[in-house]
């Protein structure tokens, strides 16, 4: 029996190529665009899966609060760590961390990677593995290293045994190299390439051992049957005895979270990208909806084809059911090789896709939840697009069908209509938020920002570059390609130091407000372009401005009414303020920045910026900057980013919904377009005889065109419809998302609606062109 | 083996009633061979449908072997049907995506006839229609006479013991016509019960007894054999 319907399903398929195409290769594109989805979501969700203690281990955080509003922090102070461990029962392991980027050099193999000093029961929490060495004795002695495989080979080549050698970090200090550990996979929240032992990082740091610091990035390990909640709370008691600070709460967040779960409001878990992860589920089905809608209105419309069929089938003696599993088989044969199709798409699509994404997403074929994936994913399709057809062919009546009465499609007309509505609905959607969430990206990229980011390069401080300033900035304009070195202690497009314990002339609770220090030069803020409002900038003098500040205008707000010029600010001394620059914004950007405070210090400076002279060409420019470096750090190499390039970077997560759903606009388009044009030519061909007639008493191709085209347009408006408010509505929402956000335009709606017109316009008009050009006599004779 | 009494069925439309069957009463008796016929639209084929359980009348009675089967729903029509009834259309009705074979395998296939059994069964069946040579054709490669063949293959290889013809030869020329006639008169000579409809004096004679209709009703009714 299934022979049987394998055999006619085939021979179905055969016979009819166009139809085939269409229903196979929209189902395909739907089947491929939902695998790309399920593996971007696996993923996803495997996020630091590879650690074995997932109910055990946890960061902890605070929520602060200031001016009556909660803030997350992830900083936490150095003891916490060791009292947790001493004081909660149920923490059986904890470890302080503080990660940095390290040099390492062997012979002129120099790199860069970033790592963590952390304590002993890091390597236990995390459970790591040892290639070489072992985590008992890694850390015994304080100046050794653990490194990860892929660094050991990348500093001495494969197969070398690295345990016992010296290893030169920064061009100055000497590590043992102590163990060599697995790669981590790249799916872990907080990576590193090294591992050292807090101890030396924090041996001249006396930060490092107060609770008034918070620096260090703790993780905790709970023993399996201690009570989270008891401990959770004893962990915010500790802070918050030893700080004496009730507004700082500390809390334990689960390495299940780190990755998916990681915003927060007002100290409440709002959720992160597990939002981008039900949103792009979600979308997955949708466009497998519109590729299953596509078989069911084919299937239905080219049902009086079948209708014979099912009429001899009834007669020979087929009860209906039998009818609607041989349908329903059909359709699994044809999801079946739909999913093939797409398994070929996949294979040449991924590379794209994951450097669209950026990921490194692999299709596993012996991966057994990929091949479940796609064998449910097309039984499902199949099961779901061939049921209605099923339904619908096997009710036809062998008196009628066999009598060749023409099929009454009522009921099927007006559900077919109904699914093409769905998909051109979906489609416009589609179309309305990929205009938005360009427009909202473009919005606040081109927001603002109180400097100007371009032009602008940004260097970590390494080596000698402080020591060495002065040289290297009269260098480097000396080469004409830079016009301005700055220094900060902070990126500039990111929050740098902060504390609440200032107090200023007319500041009121001064203590709940939250105050951004930046370490500066003189020629930062001519270098950045930040502008100065009021009074005067640094000093090229550093002495002169040993007492002075200078504060942005939402500081200079704080200190009530008139100029702030000659106010006071005391931090551990008091300092006048002598100017006042133009808010800028860092950190959040779609929020405001909390106020800054500039000291002229750069001694601790870990960023120089330059201003590009636009003139020179940047290869030429970047030659002769890296020539200056060379000669003044040579032992580090000249290691850049273009600010822009990094500001652009911190939209990654609006610019892969960005990415995506154009991507997916467009297949919801081409989908649903496959189908258009399948009932399109389904109706041109059921209407060619009226066509015939029409010509044969005169009627132009332009009003056959038209003839033919109309009752599609006819949907399509109804789809822009339904389509306006559902588009608002979800958008609206989205947007909410954004304190710093465009408004719905109404013209996003009408340039939606006339490109789903002109799409739809085109596909339909290719059919009914065809049929109108079409000679009349042909089909009056097929009559 | 069939006794119909009263048997009645109206198409409606919004506005018109059109009465199909009239109140009709006949019998056939196993092994016999009736021919209807009658003008278009008198109600042969509406009849026809009734007798094949492929249709429902709207009053009257239907006994088919000694039981009541005018108010069966489609299962318990659909299971009588396929052990006991044979259909012959006009046009052929052939499953264009099957071949010879598997058309011909179908009725065997919906009673759950094991696959070498229906193979014996077919092969035996085409032989006897001598279209054997023909069976792994598809029905467009075939000319009307043939498929024609095939069609009655189809509705013999169940041994149905009745067979219902609805203008057999209608779409065929007199040779093939005459050859499918051929084919009906053996298998009632075996003893199948064949009720066909015709507007084809010429054929109605090969049958024992000729019903004429009118507007739904019998008119006349002749004995030949």
């Amino acid at each position: 029996m299934i022979l049987n319907y394998i055999k006619i399903a085939f021979r179905t398929l055969r016979k009819n190529k166009g139809y085939s195409f269409l229903n196979i290769f929209g189902l395909a594109i739907g089947i491929t665009c939902a695998s790309l989805i399920f593996l971007w979501v696996e993923d996803e969700l495997s996020f630091d899966s590879n650690f074995p203690k997932q109910d055990q281990v946890y960061f902890v955080s605070t929520h602060q609060e200031y001016e009556g509003e909660w803030r997350t922090f992830g900083s936490t102070p150095g003891p916490l760590a060791e009292a947790m461990k001493a004081e909660i029962p149920g923490v059986v392991r904890a470890s302080k961390t503080r990660g940095l980027d390290l040099l390492f050099s062997v012979g002129d193999n120099v790199v860069n990677r970033f790592g963590r000093y952390v304590d002993n029961d890091f390597l236990d929490i995390f459970s790591l593995t040892f290639i070489e060495g072992n985590s008992a004795e890694a850390f015994k002695n304080p100046e050794s290293i653990v490194i990860t495989q892929a660094t050991a080979e990348q500093l001495y080549g494969e197969h070398e045994k690295v345990v016992g050698k010296i290893l030169k970090v920064n061009s100055t200090d000497n590590y043992l190299i102590s163990g060599v550990i697995e790669n981590l996979p790249n799916n872990v929240s907080y990576p590193f390439a090294w591992l050292a032992p807090f101890e030396r990082y924090g041996r001249d740091k006396e930060f490092t051992r107060e609770y008034g610091s918070f620096f260090a990035d703790t993780f905790a390990e709970l023993s399996p049957d201690a009570d989270f909640e008891a401990v959770d709370a004893q962990v915010r008691n500790l802070l918050q005895e030893q700080t004496g600070d009730a507004d700082s709460k500390a809390f334990l967040h689960s390495i299940k979270d780190w990755h998916l779960r990681a915003d927060f409001e007002n100290g409440e878990q709002v959720g992160g990208r597990i939002d981008s992860v039900k949103l792009f589920t979600v979308i997955a089905l949708i466009i497998l909806l519109i590729a299953c809608i596509n078989f069911m209105n084919l299937s239905t419309a080219r049902s009086e084809k079948r209708a014979n069929e099912v009429g001899v089938r009834k007669a020979m003696g087929s009860g209906r059911a039998r009818l609607m599993i041989q349908f329903i088989s059909e359709a699994l044969i044809l999801a079946f090789i739909a999913t093939l199709v797409s398994v070929i798409l996949l294979l040449v699509l991924l590379p794209q896709f994951n450097l669209l994404i950026e990921k490194d997403l692999v299709l596993g074929l012996s991966k057994p939840s990929h091949i479940l994936f796609l064998l449910g994913i097309a039984i499902i399709c199949g099961v779901f697009a061939g049921l209605y057809p099923a339904f619908y062919l096997s009710s036809f009546k062998p008196v009628e069908v066999l009598k060749g009465l023409k099929v009454t499609q009522g009921s099927a007309t007006f559900i077919r209509k109904g699914l093409v509505v769905g998909q051109f609905t979906i489609s416009i959607v589609f179309i309305v938020s990929t205009i938005l969430v360009y427009q909202q990206i473009q919005h606040v990229k081109n927001r603002d920002l109180g400097y100007s980011k371009d032009q602008l390069i940004s260097m970590k401080v390494t080596g000698a570059m402080i020591e060495k300033f002065s040289v290297i900035k009269q260098d480097l304009k000396n080469t004409g390609a830079i016009s301005n070195v700055g220094l900060s202690n902070s990126n500039i497009l990111n929050g740098g130091n902060n504390g609440s314990n200032l107090t200023w002339t007319g500041g009121v609770d001064t203590e709940d407000i939250l105050i951004s220090f930046r370490l500066v030069n003189a020629e930062f803020f001519e270098t950045t372009g930040m502008e100065l409002k009021e009074g005067h900038g640094f000093s090229e003098n550093r002495a002169k401005d040993s007492a002075s500040v200078l504060i942005t205008e939402s500081f200079a707000k704080l200190m009530g009414k008139g100029s702030a010029i000659g106010k006071k600010v005391t931090l551990d001394d008091t300092y006048t303020v002598v100017g006042v620059v133009k808010d800028f914004l860092y950190g959040d950007m779609y929020g405001a920045s909390d106020p800054v405070l500039f000291l002229n210090y750069h001694d601790e400076a870990s960023f120089m910026y330059l201003k590009t002279n636009s003139e020179i060409p940047t290869n030429d420019m970047l030659a002769k900057v890296e020539a200056v470096m060379k000669t003044h750090n040579p032992a580090f190499p000249f290691e850049y980013s273009f600010l822009d390039e990094t500001f652009n970077a911190k939209f990654k997560s609006e610019q892969l919904v960005e990415k995506l759903s154009q991507l997916f606009a467009l297949l919801a388009i081409l989908i649903s377009c496959l189908g258009l044009f399948g009932l399109a030519a389904y109706t041109a061909e059921q209407r060619s005889k009226e066509i015939g007639v029409r010509k044969v008493l005169g009627a132009s191709v332009s009003g056959i065109v038209k003839l033919l085209s109309k009752d599609f347009l006819k949907l399509v408006g109804i789809s822009i419809v339904i389509a306006i408010p559902m588009a608002w509505y979800a958008m609206e929402n989205w947007l909410q998302n954004y304190a710093y956000r465009i408004e719905i335009n109404g013209w996003i709606f009408v340039i939606a609606g006339v490109v789903a017109i002109i799409i739809a316009m085109v596909t339909v008009s290719f059919q009914a062109i065809r049929a109108a050009i079409a000679n009349p006599v042909d089909s009056l004779k097929t009559e | 083996m069939i006794q119909i009494k009263d048997l009645e069925k109206f198409y409606k439309t919004e506005e018109v009633q059109t009465i199909a069957l009239n109140k009709l009463s006949f019998n056939v008796k196993e092994g016999e061979f009736v021919a209807i016929m009658g003008p278009s639209g008198c109600g042969k084929s509406t009849l026809l449908n009734i007798l094949g359980l492929l249709d429902d009348p709207d009053g009257g009675s239907f006994m088919f072997n000694g039981t009541e089967v005018a108010g069966y729903n489609e299962r318990k029509r659909s299971e009588l049907r396929k052990h006991n009834i044979g259909f012959v259309f006009q046009s052929f009705n052939l499953i264009d995506e099957l071949t010879v074979f598997e058309n011909v395998e179908l009725p065997l296939i919906y009673t759950g006839v094991k696959p070498a059994e229906r193979k014996k069964q077919v092969e035996a069946v085409l032989e006897k229609m001598q279209i054997m040579h023909r069976r792994n054709h598809f029905p467009q490669q075939l000319s009307g006479g043939q498929q024609q063949r095939v069609a009655v293959a189809r509705a013999v290889v169940n041994k149905p013991k009745l067979i219902l013809a609805d203008e057999p030869t209608g779409n065929l020329d007199s040779t093939n016509g005459n050859e499918v006639m051929d084919l009906l008169i053996d298998l009632n000579e075996a003893g199948t019960t064949i009720i066909m409809v015709t507007h084809s004096e010429h054929d109605a004679k090969y049958s024992h007894r000729i019903i004429r209709m009118l507007d739904g009703q019998k008119v006349t009714e002749n004995i030949l054999a």
